[in-house]
């Protein structure tokens, strides 16, 4: 026995070698094939799969990402978050803005053949309304009916003024699905979708891989450079790298810690900033959350840079609103609103009552969050003694409520007051308590009302944020961006600040 | 017992008591000699690699990893500790019981354990984690239930070679309860069977406990434990290559010894060990790697 191990040791080392060294070859021919941007091929994106791929009874935000390489909708988001044309090709509202007319682009089709009139728009937007399984349904309660004018012309008839409407429709919301595949067989769109997207499905293997080829009838289909689509569940942060040198990815998400190893290793790294802000939801029902002293106290005890430097290895930007820098949501005068100051916030907690400190628990979705733990140990230093406690995986705590402070995280909506509604409506999924001042819904109905040309929308809705910030306890840690790694001959790659989109984007691989 | 002694006095077996003397003294009194509260996080210092101050550098959060490594020692082991005394107490009582409290007894405990037996450990664990919240008490009970039929099994075997034996007879014809027959002839014999299924059952549990707390279930943060501790080095190999190199060092040398200590003391009982306690070696082993792999 002994005699034949060390040769056996002596192969796998040579082997391992060899591997490595392929490996590090491998990189060479790629990077050397960036310029040439061929057209076609085949793209493979490490991303998340959807929990369905019916827009309309889709549970997860993110999943909008993947569900707009099967649908299109009235509209899209530019790589700012802008509405711009889609399905439709323009838009226009009546004078009191309770009305909106969408031109649909001519002759468009679904993958199924259906044609894509503004009838199937009426039936699916509909479905979307009224479905009893649709979570899409609040967002489009605004619409009391929907005309048909014309085969290309489809109003939408508002119980407001609402002029966030084609922002609204450029997500799942407004998502056009084949009424043929609705009728045929609406549970069946959950594993097989019929829109009229840029791309088809051709097989889904739920918690594995979707393949899809490009849809020819797409209203832009010549901005759809590659043939063929594959998406596959992100790969573990740890072999990311190693699977787009390898061929197993072109594009792939990946956690800040692999940034350097990614571009250690020649690999393009994308850090796109998005709507993405950590946030720790509070339910202000459960004691001591019930005093908004505690809350402004937890929030001046965070050192919020220090959480992105550690966490996140500097990449994301200390915030105190839910909305990016850059955008125009974004109010200035929110910055720094709860600055860290441990003094104030250990005099914010006497003043609530509690002098010698109160102890509470942080919810948390995963072991090893660097983030919990850099935050249980900010709040202990003012005297909040934190007990960390990892959620019960499948647990759905927007519907439960059960865990009263969470760290989470908001991906953000297409409307900004969307977004708002989401975050702190009455019956906003993330918040906790169920509960808001009616001044906040005031202040997005202003905002709503006012077209977004108009020279008053941004400081609106900046005062929809002010007035929703100020007076609830979400609190808001700091934006952080999308990271991907791709291979060098991938190009092309826009950074949106919503939905990822693969327009122009090429593979040279 | 004489097998117990015998079995202390072989080499590998003296090596394998140091190590796990050594695992024993840090769960003891890793707390005290700890350079660092295993806790506290210096950010100005995050994934440093080996230096005067920090022996095996820090963590993800500046958290000194000897001291961590230290700590976590004590809910490791006393974690599979616990999974292993439930799994006795569920397992060898009613193993003997099987033999000498009738044939009702006996056929409905073996349906249980045929049943228990069927069920994967991870996926069991994580099912009653999901329900009971999830500690690690919550998960030691669900392994500990499901190391049951294997101690269950062993003790059984072991008892029934045992129950025709002359001098068990002739106990009976002498009047001698079947309490007495059971405490003073049988568990005898039965002990070193019992002691080599604990031995490589807490070896099984560890990787067990390592496997859970390594995807997150039964710990609660910041508590360190050996697989938490290699998991959340995963993600930072860039930073730290050699990260998991320590935690995982722990935890195979631990295993080792256990499973050392029991080979040893199974080679010490020898000829006059009852039939049963061949098998072991590869049953129990087989079992647990099968239920980490599930």
């Amino acid at each position: 026995m002994k005699s034949t191990r060390i040769p056996t040791l002596a192969i796998l080392v040579a082997a391992l070698l060899l591997v490595a060294g392929c490996a590090g070859g491998g990189t060479a021919p790629t990077s050397e094939g960036a310029g040439q941007n061929a057209a076609g091929g085949s793209l493979t994106w490490g991303w998340h799969l959807p929990s369905t791929w019916d827009p309309v009874t889709s549970t997860v935000g993110q999943d909008v990402h993947v569900l707009s390489l099967a649908y299109a909708a009235l509209t899209k988001q530019d790589v700012d978050g802008n509405a711009v044309p889609a399905l439709a090709e323009e838009w226009e509202y009546n004078a009191t803005g309770d009305e909106v007319t969408f031109r649909l682009r001519p002759n468009l089709t679904f993958t199924d053949g259906t044609p894509l009139d503004a009838e199937a728009v009426k039936h699916s937007l509909l479905r979307g309304r009224d479905a009893p399984d649709s979570t899409i349904g609040a967002q489009l309660s605004v619409v009391t009916d929907i005309r048909v004018d014309s085969p290309t012309e489809v109003t939408l008839i508002l119980n407001q003024p609402d002029y966030q409407i084609p922002l609204l429709l450029s997500g799942k919301t407004g998502m056009i699905v084949s009424p043929t595949a609705v009728e045929q067989d609406p549970d069946g769109l959950a594993t097989r979708p019929v829109g009229a997207g840029p791309f088809a499905l051709d097989e889904y293997v739920p918690a594995s891989h979707a393949t899809l080829h490009k849809n020819e009838d797409y209203w832009d289909a010549d901005s759809i450079l590659v043939d063929d689509f594959e998406l596959r569940v992100p790969p573990d942060p740890t072999v990311a790298v190693a699977g787009i040198q390898s061929g197993q990815f072109d594009v792939a998400v990946i956690p800040p810690a692999q940034i350097e190893a990614a571009r250690a290793a020649g690999l393009e790294v994308d850090i796109i900033d998005v709507f993405t802000v950590r946030v720790l939801d509070v339910n202000n029902t459960v004691e001591p959350f019930d005093d908004p002293r505690v809350t402004q106290a937890i929030s001046h005890a965070i050192d919020r840079q220090e959480l992105v430097d550690v966490a996140f290895f500097g990449e994301g930007d200390p915030n105190w609103q839910p909305f990016p820098r850059d955008y125009l949501a974004w109010n200035e005068e929110l910055d720094e609103l709860y600055a860290f100051d441990q003094d104030r916030a250990r005099e914010l907690l006497a003043q609530a009552g509690y002098p010698d400190g109160v102890a509470v628990t942080l919810t948390t979705q995963a072991e090893n969050d660097p983030l919990a733990e850099l935050l249980q140990q900010q709040l202990q230093e003012v005297g909040i003694d934190v007990t960390l406690q990892v959620a019960t995986p499948g647990a759905n705590n927007y519907v439960t409520r059960q865990y009263p402070f969470v760290v989470d995280s908001f991906s953000g909506r297409e409307s900004p007051l969307q977004a708002l509604e989401v975050l702190f409506g009455p019956e906003g999924l993330m918040n906790l308590g169920r509960n808001a001042p009616p001044e906040i819904q005031e202040a997005i109905d202003v905002a709503r009302s006012t077209p977004l040309d108009d020279p008053g929308y941004e400081q609106a809705v900046e005062d929809a944020v002010a007035a929703a910030v100020t007076t609830m306890p979400n609190t808001f840690l700091f934006t952080w961006p999308r990271i991907f790694a791709r291979d060098p001959s991938v190009q092309g790659f826009e950074h949106y600040i919503g939905t990822q989109r693969f327009e122009g984007v090429t593979v040279g691989r | 017992m004489r097998a117990l002694r015998l079995a202390v006095r072989l080499r590998p077996a003296k090596l394998a008591l140091a190590v796990l003397g050594l695992v024993v003294v840090l769960m003891a009194v890793g707390d005290t000699i700890a350079p660092y509260d295993p806790l506290h996080q210096d950010t100005t210092a995050i994934l440093a690699g080996p230096s005067a101050e920090h022996w095996l550098g820090t963590d993800y959060v500046g958290r000194d990893v000897l001291s961590r490594l230290l700590a976590g020692s004590r809910l490791s082991v006393v974690a599979a500790a616990e999974a292993v005394g439930l799994g006795l107490l569920l397992g060898v009582l009613p193993g003997l019981a099987s033999v000498y409290f009738g044939r009702v007894f006996e056929w409905l405990s073996l349906r249980v354990m045929d049943g228990l037996m069927a069920l994967p450990f991870i996926i069991f664990a994580i099912a009653v984690a999901a329900l009971l919240g999830n500690g690690l008490h919550q998960a030691m009970f669900a392994v500990g239930v499901l190391l049951a039929p294997t101690f269950y099994r062993v003790t059984r075997a072991a008892a029934i070679g045992l129950r025709q034996a002359q001098y068990v007879e002739a106990g009976t014809l002498f009047g001698a309860t079947r309490w007495r027959i059971v405490r003073t002839h049988v568990w005898q014999k039965v002990l070193p069977t019992v002691v080599v299924t604990t031995a490589t059952a807490m070896a099984g549990a560890l990787l067990v406990v390592s496997s859970l707390t390594f995807l997150g279930i039964g710990v609660q943060p910041p508590a360190p434990t050996w697989g938490g501790m290699l998991a959340s080095d995963l993600g930072y190999l860039t930073q730290r290559p050699f990260g998991p190199v320590a935690p995982a060092l722990l935890i195979i040398v631990t295993v080792a010894a256990l499973n050392a200590l029991a080979d040893a003391i199974r080679d010490a009982t020898g000829d006059g060990a009852p039939a049963s306690a061949a098998p072991l070696h590869e049953e129990v082993p087989d079992a647990i790697s099968a239920a980490v792999r599930r």
